[in-house]
């Protein structure tokens, strides 16, 4: 694989761009129609829900890979003084379970005056420690300290190693983490809950709040009437199909990028 | 390893970050459990009179159930279909495993809802379950004494196959020459599986049982949406999460609201210490 990667970086970008980008028009042409029947199933509301789940964890997995990759590669490769209690801590919260922090994040956005902000949700989503984590495993081998040893010998400045070297092998365990990240705040339901629903801010909704707003029976079914019977505000056939939708891209990026997802790669992880 | 103070310039973003949605929150959180709602030091008397709010131990009450009944699954399930899909041929396992996976793409609020059709009798495709549970309406199917199981059952729907791809990963970890070497001594596959197999990975049990034990205590999106689903007033305060939620908007008590959470995170801190300081999988290089 290192040596694969190797090439990757090295091959001359022009050549590659082009094909990329004749086969990213080809796959509009192939993706289009089918994407066009989604979306116009689900219809109205129910888009603005799909491209704020879009835009949150899109936004989110951007800023957990900028920030865990350099984070992981400055802890694997370099001893500074608070490292040793940087990392213990990263782990710490890593395994603090995400819903322990919605109530503080609450508190803290309502007195930011931050509560009907995107960053509201968007800030926490790009907080990953586990990130963090996945990619300090990734670079601290004693394989990787010798390509750095390699390249430093040759003259490269602490920068040009992490940009020439660290970024270019980084790319499976970057998407491991963007996918993981993705599908974390993808079916996030406490966090925008708190922070959008609580103030009826509808119109940062992502899909996981439009579809509990399926079950807001206020209108007009009474107490022991709503407990006979399920009421949805649409019919059953619409809610499941918004519960598709909500899989769907999960599925999408899972086969996109299961390469790098495979079970052989978290082995490595977790080994 | 350099000794190179260039380090700081790689973690220093995301430290940044850590300090305002990890760090801060929680200090300001704490700092709220200690003030009275005139802004004063006021001790541990928040903690005190939230403890004894009369929905505060049925809330941890209605938890305990539901934890006791999910990591009962998780333990018996997991560690069992792992245990099988590792003594099979990989390709058939790798398809079992994705299908067990697959409901993690709903976890959240459509798991739930997904849910309460399965539990209403009008539509779902285990009707005939239902029924021959004596449940005729989903009033039958979500009354309260049924809720821990309920809740059980959507958790461990939209959970378990994270975690039997974490258990599978472990299991495949184990160097085939242990299990030539216990097949050649004559140990059948049971006995491989109980007197090998698990022993070795006993560390990734304790893992998942604390990690759960963690998780579960956070409660909030199942019993939230089957409360919006009857109307609301049925068990808003159900979980102790959700009596934090309901404090700080309903009451506008955001000072009672931190001291639970606060004791919700001392929960989470002290499970994740023990996971880290115990189960020896997280080890940090000198």
């Amino acid at each position: 694989m290192w040596a694969r990667m190797r090439r990757v970086a090295r091959r001359g970008a022009a050549g590659q761009t082009a094909s990329l980008l004749v086969l990213s028009l080809m796959a509009v042409f192939f993706a289009v129609p089918i994407v066009w029947a989604v979306l116009e199933a689900i219809g109205g509301t129910a888009l603005h829900w799909l491209w704020n789940s879009a835009f949150y964890s899109t936004a989110g997995a951007a800023i957990a890979v900028s920030l865990c990759i350099p984070a992981g590669y400055g802890l694997a490769t370099h001893d500074f003084p608070g490292r040793r209690p940087l990392l213990i801590l990263t782990i710490l919260v890593m395994l603090i379970p995400p819903n322990a922090l919605v109530l503080p994040l609450f508190l803290e956005a309502h007195a930011a005056h931050l509560l009907s902000s995107p960053l509201a949700v968007i800030l926490p989503y790009g907080f990953y420690p586990f990130g963090v984590y996945l990619a300090y495993l990734y670079f601290n081998t004693p394989r990787f300290r010798v390509l750095l040893q390699t390249a430093r010998t040759d003259g490269c400045s602490e920068w040009q190693v992490f940009k020439r070297i660290a970024m270019p092998l980084s790319v499976p365990v970057s998407t491991l983490i963007a996918f993981l990240n993705f599908l974390a705040s993808w079916t996030n339901f406490f966090l925008p809950w708190v922070m959008y629903w609580s103030f009826g801010t509808t119109s940062r909704y992502p899909l996981a709040l439009g579809i509990a707003q399926q079950l807001d029976t206020t209108s007009g079914a009474s107490f022991f009437g709503a407990l006979v019977k399920l009421h949805t505000a649409s019919p059953p056939s619409y809610v499941a199909l918004l519960i598709l939708v909500t899989c769907a891209p999960v599925l999408i990026v899972f086969a996109l990028a299961q390469r790098w997802i495979g079970s052989s790669q978290l082995q490595g992880v977790f080994r | 390893m350099r000794p190179r103070k260039t380090g700081y310039l790689f973690v220093a973003p995301y430290v940044l970050l850590m300090l305002v949605v990890g760090i801060y929150p929680v200090i300001y959180a704490v700092h709220l459990a200690f003030t009275s709602l005139s802004a004063h030091f006021s001790g541990a008397r928040n903690f005190v009179r939230s403890w004894q709010n009369p929905e505060f131990l049925p809330a941890f009450a209605h938890v305990g159930i539901f934890l006791a009944i999910w990591l009962t699954a998780l333990v018996v399930f997991v560690v069992g279909l792992s245990l099988i899909l590792h003594s099979l041929d990989r390709r058939i396992s790798a398809a079992f495993r994705f299908v067990f996976y697959l409901p993690a793409a709903l976890a959240g609020a459509a798991s739930v809802v997904l849910w309460l059709f399965m539990l209403e009798p009008g539509v779902s495709p285990w009707t005939f379950v239902l029924h021959w549970l004596g449940y005729d309406t989903l009033g039958d199917s979500i009354a309260s004494g049924h809720l821990p199981m309920v809740f059980a059952v959507i958790a461990f729907w939209s959970g378990a196959g994270s975690w039997i791809v974490v258990m599978y990963g472990a299991l495949a970890t184990i160097p085939p020459g242990v299990l030539e070497a216990a097949r050649l001594d004559g140990a059948g596959p049971w006995r491989t599986a109980v007197r090998i197999k698990l022993p070795l990975i006993k560390r990734w049990v304790a893992y998942m049982v604390i990690g759960a034990f963690a998780a579960g205590t956070q409660l909030f999106a199942e019993p939230q949406l089957v409360s919006e689903a009857v109307g609301g007033f049925l068990i808003q305060t159900w979980s102790p999460n959700q009596l934090a939620y309901y404090l700080s908007f309903q009451l506008d008590n955001f000072n009672f609201a931190a001291a639970i959470s606060v004791d919700l995170l001392a929960i989470a801190l002290i499970s994740a210490a023990v996971i880290l300081l115990r189960t020896g999988l997280f080890r940090v290089s000198d």
